[in-house]
């Protein structure tokens, strides 16, 4: 063996003595080097290391997997010279089982880009390639290329090379599931094959086969082993069917926030929820109805609270089942997507001027349903109590959107036997003071006597409705247009007629206007589609797509991307106080970055993967970037225009 | 007759198909240490059982591989025995090379080594079959383990931070550390590693992979 070192070293000498050698026998490979240098005042241009290896030998990736390890090159050139370092080509997988290694076997060319300045002219351009070469066994070999740039010669399997190199990105979104990283990526084409090749060489165990399944026309999903689950991020390269892309990835989060964080934070969410400007007056009237119950009878008010209770968590399961059943169908959703559809937000208004109008009125609403059917005197009169319960729910939806985006956001990317607890407690918080009013009755006894400042608070109750129905009418016309929004205003008008007759006529006929009012929605109704296409016009932002931050960072250009949609209220908030603002603006283009807006007002499957890479299935979200970060930073989620110009600084 | 070469060719396919299901193991730091038994080059049977109360070192060889090599010439490896086995631990040297396959050596061929290259090892195990190594989840060659008294797996991974590539061959072995050697105190008083996983370097292991 030490013979065979001395041969080598003495190899090498007689090498690097000979003035140009090109290309270079090593042993089990023919090395040489090429370029595609075209005329002599070019300033920058490749040169290749090309290896013709003898079949069956094979030489490794820059991650070689389980053993082996990357060529290495020492460049020698004159000053004002400078080679890059190697762009790495699409590796192979090349299986020794149960070892799996990655790299390259038969005719292969490492691309290398060179800049020069003009001062000196071109000269010779040598380098010493050290290389480990296997088959079965492994040697290492090596080569001292010397290539004369004076006599212009380009190869145009260099271009070839270079054209087949793995430089475009792919968007990625990865998730831990148990042992198994699931990376969820787009293609345009069908794909029969995908392999992921880890850069890093410590977190995957290497395997012969992905796990590879299409989720949906252009969605697939593979799946890889882990060795360690504390990583956060990871990049390496995408091989579909044999063509590779460049993906870089963080994992966030997963391990930050645990299952009882979520199940505590969707407590403190639900418990929040009942100030919320839409939800507090239905809240307020239940503990009203308590109140004029009297603190007498303590059963009823806990038997009532309870079917309250009841009504609440019923309604939370029914919305944690459908999203868990959405997901299983293989959609991406996210919360407050149920406002993305104008129908939804179209019914939501009515019901919000509904409520609105009725608490102006005499009427109780939930009695007044119950009327059709039994006796209003009977004590056990407990559908109300639920249905109060429902209501407060469908009402809180919207309201839940914005403010409970953490806790929901996290539920949406658990399993489902996560997402059940989640909304269950965000549901336990929600009915909390009932919950509490049940096991102690005789608290309401603390809150003031019932009398007339009853009625007057309830009446006020009516303009936070109202103004909720204001913003979902906004919303609406966003979403559809200005005449639709006209059609929407008549049925607010037809609804308010027919509360008016329930509230002022005895007879059953009374209700003939809520017949109308039903049946004119549906005819409006019908006609909306689900989900309409129009978007939220801003003139001042470019739009976005899943490639826009791999191609900006790659073009080293600063960004903000805010992440809004019409129905989002935090978003529009923060879009008057902050992002519209002069002093913004002018500091975007001074600093000379790119604004950007991702509008999800309507389904959008696109943002909806734009977020998961973030964690997150709501918004706001405002991600930012410059030249220099090491990766894009999450802006708070509720801004000023200070803080915004400061967390650009 | 072709009832019998059906039989005969049956016999060789089925092994293909299923010899396939080779699965490397992925043994963890701080637990317990898979336990095996194998023949030693002296043609006796070395179990892991046998050193309970005695700490053991585990080494992945294959003479022919050009890290194992270097080690060897060098004398990097007989000074890790050495110091190891002054120490009272075990040295068990593993060969998981399958017949034909480089580094796969008679008992006798081992013994041979082991007297030229003054080597020091406890026992030379031949694990012709690849199931101790990959119990271990040995990639490379060398490979290493260590294994406390009690039998929990202490360290798993390179023999120092040199690392692959011509790297491993331009630089001298007095500017590495050594994995191995500076932990041994550490295993013996029961201390917790600062190293005790790392990436294993050097060619890949011949198993048998046909």
């Amino acid at each position: 063996m030490r013979h065979m070192r001395n041969t080598f070293l003495a190899l090498s000498i007689l090498f690097c003595s000979l003035i140009v050698a090109n290309p270079v026998d090593t042993g089990h490979a023919k090395a040489s080097l090429i370029t595609n240098l075209q005329t002599a005042d070019q300033e920058s241009f490749y040169v290749g290391i090309r290896l013709q290896m003898q079949e069956g030998w094979h030489t490794y990736w820059e991650n070689p997997g389980d053993s082996g390890s990357p060529f290495e090159a020492i460049w020698k050139t004159n000053t004002s010279t400078i080679v890059e370092n190697v762009q790495w080509p699409t590796p192979v997988t090349i299986p020794y089982p149960p070892l799996m290694t990655y790299g390259y076997e038969g005719d292969i060319i490492f691309p290398f880009k060179v800049f020069r300045s003009m001062d000196e002219d071109l000269s010779k351009i040598s380098v010493d390639v050290d290389f480990l070469i296997c088959a079965d066994i492994c040697i290492p070999e090596q080569a001292s290329l010397t290539l004369d740039l004076t006599s212009i010669n380009p190869d145009p399997l260099l271009d070839i090379a270079i054209k087949n190199l793995p430089t475009e990105f792919i968007q990625t979104h990865s998730t831990l599931n148990g042992d198994q990283l699931q990376v969820t990526f787009k293609s345009s084409k069908p794909l029969s094959t995908a392999y992921l090749f880890p850069r890093e060489n410590d977190l995957f165990v290497y395997i012969p086969k992905h796990d590879f399944i299409q989720l949906n026309e252009n969605t697939y999903q593979i799946s890889l082993p882990i060795l360690k689950s504390n990583f956060e991020s990871f990049s390496g390269v995408l091989s579909l069917d044999g063509k590779g892309f460049q993906f870089k990835e963080k994992i966030q989060s997963i391990a930050n926030i645990s299952l009882w964080q979520a199940i505590l934070f969707a407590l403190i969410g639900g418990l929040i929820l009942n100030l919320m400007p839409c939800v507090f007056p239905i809240i307020s009237l239940k503990v009203l109805s308590f109140v004029s119950m009297g603190g007498d009878d303590h059963r009823k008010i806990k038997n009532h609270a309870l079917t309250f209770v009841g009504g609440v968590m019923s309604t939370f399961l029914a919305i944690a089942t459908a999203l868990v059943i959405i997901r299983a169908s293989g959609s991406m959703i996210g919360w407050g997507y149920q406002l993305q559809s104008p129908v939804v937000v179209g019914i939501l208004t009515l019901i919000m001027l509904g409520i609105g109008l009725v608490l102006l009125t005499n009427i109780n609403i939930a009695s007044g349903l119950t009327t059709l059917g039994s006796n209003v005197q009977t004590q056990n009169n407990y559908s109300g109590s639920f249905f109060t319960g429902v209501l407060a729910v469908v009402v809180a939806s919207p309201c839940t959107a914005p403010f409970m985006g953490a806790a929901v956001g996290y539920a949406l990317l658990q399993p489902s036997f996560a997402t059940l607890p989640i909304f269950l407690s965000l549901g336990l918080g929600f009915a909390g003071p009932y919950l509490i009013l049940a096991l102690k009755p005789e608290w309401i006894s603390a809150l003031p006597k019932p009398g007339a400042w009853m009625e007057t608070l309830k009446q006020f109750f009516a303009f936070p409705m109202i103004a909720t129905a204001l913003w979902l009418m906004w919303v609406f016309m966003v979403q559809t247009s200005g005449d639709t929004l006209i059609e929407l205003l008549i049925l607010g008008l037809i609804l308010g007629a027919s509360i008016w007759m329930i509230a002022t006529f005895k007879s059953h006929w009374k209700w003939s206007g809520m017949l109308i009012t039903l049946i004119a929605a549906f005819q409006i109704f019908n006609t909306l589609p689900v989900s309409s296409n129009n978007l939220l016009e801003n003139s001042s932002a470019d739009s976005w797509n899943l490639e826009t931050e791999s191609k900006l960072q790659t073009e080293n250009q600063a960004y903000l991307i805010n992440f809004t949609a019409a129905w989002c209220i935090t978003c529009q908030t923060n879009e008057k106080t902050a992002f519209s603002r002069t002093r913004v603006q002018e500091y975007l283009i001074s600093q000379d970055i790119k604004y950007i807006k991702a509008d999800w007002t309507n389904r959008n499957e696109e943002i909806a993967i734009g977020l998961a890479r973030y964690e997150r299935t709501g918004i706001p979200l405002y991600i930012f970037w410059k030249p220099g970060m090491n990766s894009s930073k999450i802006l708070p989620a509720v801004i000023t225009e200070d803080l915004l110009i400061r967390s650009m600084q | 007759m072709k009832l019998v070469l059906n039989l005969l060719i049956l016999t060789l396919i089925t092994p293909m198909i299923f010899g396939a299901q080779i699965v490397l193991q992925n043994p963890k730091v701080n637990e317990l240490a898979p336990t095996f038994s194998s023949m030693d080059s002296n043609g006796s049977v070395v179990k892991l059982s046998d050193f309970v109360g005695t700490p053991v070192i585990l080494e992945w060889t294959n003479h022919d591989c050009p890290y194992v090599a270097r080690h060897y010439e060098e004398n990097n490896m007989q000074t890790a025995q050495k110091i190891a086995r002054d120490k009272g631990f075990i040295w068990l040297s593993v060969i998981s090379s399958t017949p034909g396959d480089q580094g796969h050596v008679s008992p006798k061929k081992a013994n041979e080594l082991s007297l030229t290259r003054n080597a020091y090892p406890t026992h030379v195990l031949l694990d012709e079959s690849g199931d101790i190594g990959m119990m271990y989840g040995a990639k490379t060659t060398p490979h290493m383990y260590i294994i406390d008294a009690q039998g929990i797996l202490r360290y798993k991974g390179a023999i120092d931070d040199i690392g692959s590539g011509m790297k491993f061959f331009k630089t001298s072995f007095a500017d590495a550390t050594n994995y191995i050697n500076t932990q041994l105190d550490d295993v013996i008083q029961g201390n917790s590693l600062k190293v005790a996983s790392t990436i294993a370097y050097g060619c890949s292991v011949k198993y048998n992979y046909d």
